[in-house]
């Protein structure tokens, strides 16, 4: 379908539900923080992303931080539309980070200004050697920690998407916050920086736990902010709405 | 319509007659459950080659499928969610299978639309038929503004997927707040239950 006039190509996730909250998508090149507690479904949705994309020919690349990526596809839920083709064809590329900080040296625990810089354009590097048109970072707060203050980290991640955002390549950072926090980010700068913020969390409801869904921000495009209530599934991550009627907020 | 202990072959002969995307609402007698199963899952669903995907809140998918066993009713293509087992018997994942999704608990409503959706994505049926048994048992766990919210979002779900769906509620435990939630959602009407 054409776009109209100022529209922004958008980049499909492929999650049904999710490119109808987003309106058709995300909007090509943005980079999008998305966060919440442990266990909530983050990597399985970032992982959707990228095999959605591959399937239609963008080239797409994990960057692990956490864990590694052999262990994360040991652990990946058995997809009824996920062909390991994909990765054998270099559609879909994992990319362990701790592996990249060995190559370049960047063994301290913490990065100087210089090898901020350095990592960011080895990133580009690779996406444009790679001709990546989506990305992950799981976790961004992982590399955060190696950065320590918020001007490092905020300096980190303006180069990254502005970089990134020149390659057109759309991007989804993963970000942990703990259960209670009230803030999106752990460090409270990428969600600043960010062009858009999907929350993910653990909704309590008469004792019983709901993983939700929730656009907070999306530079570009109109978007729904309600909650959506999610399940991992082999088709894929599946939402519905939250019942207002049993809302506890 | 209004029939004394309408059988099975009556009422699968009134379920062929409603256009494809149905939302029916078959009230029935206690008495008259064995003939609702046949008449539905057997006569109807079976004979028309539909996927069914049977969300039981009223007994446990066992249960059902003894039932259907002992009717001998073919249960190939039938596809359970139970959102019973689970709280009330405590079933484990381990008694999932291929044909049988456990929901958690049956005020988990959001839930049961997600595994009804996942069953409706997963089916390679051209037709699909969706058996809510029963709008009563699930008024049990969930006062009727959220059953209300529920059911308007399932059926416009199911509407828009085309599948055909039934809500069961028995006569002798509804209410006129349950008829009119269940009424506001459906396109047709069946009475199986006993003559009013």
């Amino acid at each position: 379908m054409p776009l109209k006039t100022g529209e922004r190509d958008r980049c499909a996730t492929g999650l049904e539900g999710l490119d109808t909250i987003l309106y058709g998508g995300i909007p090509r090149s943005n980079t999008v923080l998305l966060t919440g507690s442990c266990g909530t479904g983050k990597t399985s949705l970032a992982l959707e992303f990228l095999i959605h994309g591959a399937q239609k020919g963008e080239n797409s690349l994990f960057v692990s931080v956490t864990e590694n990526s052999e262990k994360l596809l040991a652990n990946i839920i058995p997809y009824k539309f996920f062909d390991k083709s994909l990765i054998k064809s270099g559609r879909l590329v994992f990319v362990d980070l701790p592996i990249m900080y060995e190559r370049l040296g960047m063994t301290k625990a913490e990065l100087s200004m210089e090898e901020i810089d350095l990592l960011v354009a080895a990133i580009s590097d690779l996406v444009t050697e790679l001709g990546t048109k989506r990305l992950v970072i799981d976790s961004i707060t992982s590399v955060c920690y190696k950065l320590k203050t918020s001007e490092k980290i905020r300096d980190f991640i303006l180069k990254l998407g502005k970089s990134l955002s020149d390659l057109n390549c759309t991007t989804i950072l993963v970000g942990e916050v703990s259960a209670e926090s009230t803030s999106y980010s752990s460090f409270g700068v990428e969600e600043a920086i960010a062009d858009g913020i999907v929350l993910m969390a653990n909704m309590e409801r008469r004792g019983d736990l709901l993983r939700t869904l929730q656009v907070i921000k999306m530079r570009g495009t109109m978007h729904s902010r309600a909650k959506y209530v999610l399940d991992l599934t082999p088709m894929g991550v599946l939402l519905v709405p939250l019942l207002k009627g049993g809302s506890t907020a | 319509m209004t029939l004394d202990q309408m059988g099975p072959q009556k009422i699968a002969a009134e379920l062929s007659e409603m256009p494809p995307a149905s939302a029916i609402s078959l009230q029935m007698s206690v008495d008259n459950y064995l003939d609702v199963i046949r008449g539905v899952l057997d006569l109807f669903a079976n004979k028309k080659g539909m996927d069914t995907i049977y969300v039981t809140a009223t007994i446990s998918s066992e249960a059902i499928k003894r039932v259907l066993q002992a009717l001998d009713i073919d249960t190939s293509r039938i596809y359970f969610v139970d959102c019973i087992s689970h709280i009330m018997m405590g079933a484990s994942a381990a008694q999932q299978d291929d044909h049988t999704t456990l929901v958690e608990s049956p005020t988990m409503l959001e839930n049961l639309m997600l595994k009804v959706e996942y069953l409706i994505r997963r089916s390679q049926s051209k037709d699909k038929l969706v058996v809510i048994d029963s709008i009563n048992s699930l008024a049990i766990h969930n006062n009727n503004w959220i059953l209300s919210e529920f059911l308007h979002i399932l059926v416009s779900g199911l509407r828009s997927r085309e599948a055909f769906t039934i809500i069961l509620s028995v006569e002798e435990h509804s209410t006129p707040e349950i008829n009119n939630m269940v009424n506001l959602v459906c396109d047709h009407g069946i009475r199986a239950g006993k003559e009013g």
